[in-house]
């Protein structure tokens, strides 16, 4: 999709897994498996040291907004949005594992985050 | 492609018989509202068709109330609006006493279950997004870049007012493929009561060209649950299990695009 190079490794360890296409088999995983999700700022976010973190699959979307705005210390009225595919922002009761099932590649999934209204 | 297009009509026209009361402990008057009855459209949201309802509540309501949200609940469920009615009623009612009974509260709102939905514009973004997901599955996202911002606008308005036609002039673009091939992947939502929907990646053909059915998917992501005299829901209607993914999808999907199949297990 893109090619922006980590700045920074991300801090643990991470088993990479070789690129594949989307296939049903390769990609399912275990209901308790925890998964990779690699976290990007867009636009004005302040960029996260740590960006790869490994979530249970069943935490919804919006547990995920709750951890980034924790995370970078977000004002209660500062907004932030998250996106899949840098094109539709997901429902916040919707879970990791689905995502990651059918966005997810490379053993990841990838979210972008930003406080201001990037796609749609 | 004549038949197709009765079967989509006929999808649209559905609707769902509703009967809403006040809760009780949101009624500040001597005497309880009567009821409001109304017909719902399946593949509308509650937000754009509770507003008459709202309103009249309002007036039995306290005060401090008036701005407050309305939700609705079913036999002790918190409703999520951003579910099509069609589904909710599928999966919380599915006919067996008509009309739906809901309550209408306006005080402790269920923030643990349900997204507030503020304005009419988060519907809208809401709809938006999931066209854009199914799109992301069906043709990686193709056909709804290139649409122009009208055209998004247009499926958006058919939806509200109803105009069938306006919807499918925009929607039949992002229903096109090529009749060997089909979709890409299939955008659907296995739902059933108390956990979260299950949504994965299918393709409309198996390896070895087979067309993957309904029957399938049930046999994959439940096998353990599936029981004799499970119901299985799409549009309030028993779809044969044998039925193609591609047909449903393109045939039953909601105007968001995706294929929302309900599972009601025999006994609850």
């Amino acid at each position: 999709m893109e090619d922006d190079k980590e700045k920074s490794p991300p801090p643990q360890e991470v088993v990479a897994e070789p690129q594949q296409e989307h296939k049903e088999d390769d990609i399912k995983v275990a209901a308790n498996k925890k998964i990779d999700v690699l976290l990007k700022a867009t636009g004005d976010a302040p960029i996260m040291r740590k960006k790869k973190w490994a979530v249970e699959g069943e935490k919804p979307v919006g547990w995920v907004t709750e951890f980034i705005r924790k995370y970078l210390k977000l004002d209660a009225s500062d907004t932030l949005f998250v996106y899949v595919n840098q094109s539709f922002a997901p429902a916040p009761d919707q879970i990791i594992r689905n995502l990651y099932e059918s966005f997810g590649s490379d053993g990841k999934l990838v979210l972008h985050y930003c406080k201001t209204q990037a796609w749609g | 492609m004549a038949e197709d297009r009765e079967i989509l009509r006929e999808v649209w026209d559905g609707r769902v018989p509703v009967c809403v009361q006040l809760a009780s402990e949101d009624c500040s008057t001597l005497s309880a509202p009567d009821s409001y009855y109304l017909m719902i459209p399946r593949l509308s949201y509650l937000p754009m068709v509770m507003d008459k309802v709202r309103k009249h509540f309002l007036r039995f309501t306290s005060q401090e109330l008036q701005e407050a949200e309305m939700w609705l609940e079913s036999d002790g469920t918190p409703l999520k609006w951003h579910y099509p009615v069609g589904v909710l009623f599928d999966l919380h009612c599915g006919g067996a006493a008509l009309p739906w009974s809901l309550t209408a509260h306006f005080s402790h709102f269920p923030d643990q279950d349900l997204i507030r939905c503020p304005t009419r514009e988060v519907v809208e973004s809401h709809f938006l997004s999931s066209l854009k997901e199914a799109d992301g599955l069906k043709h990686r996202g193709q056909i709804i870049t290139n649409m122009q911002g009208k055209d998004h606008k247009q499926l958006w308005m058919g939806l509200c007012n109803d105009k069938f036609d306006q919807f499918w002039a925009i929607n039949r673009k992002l229903m096109e493929c090529t009749p060997e091939e089909g979709f890409k992947n299939i955008p659907f939502r296995l739902h059933s009561l108390c956990k979260p929907p299950i949504q994965r990646l299918i393709k409309p053909l198996a390896d070895d060209g087979r067309k993957i059915t309904l029957g399938d998917i049930l046999q994959d992501y439940m096998p353990n649950t599936l029981q004799e005299g499970d119901r299985v829901i799409i549009q309030g209607i028993e779809a044969p299990r044998d039925t193609p993914i591609q047909w449903l999808s393109e045939h039953l999907s909601h105007p968001d695009n995706f294929l929302h199949i309900c599972y009601i297990p025999a006994q609850t």
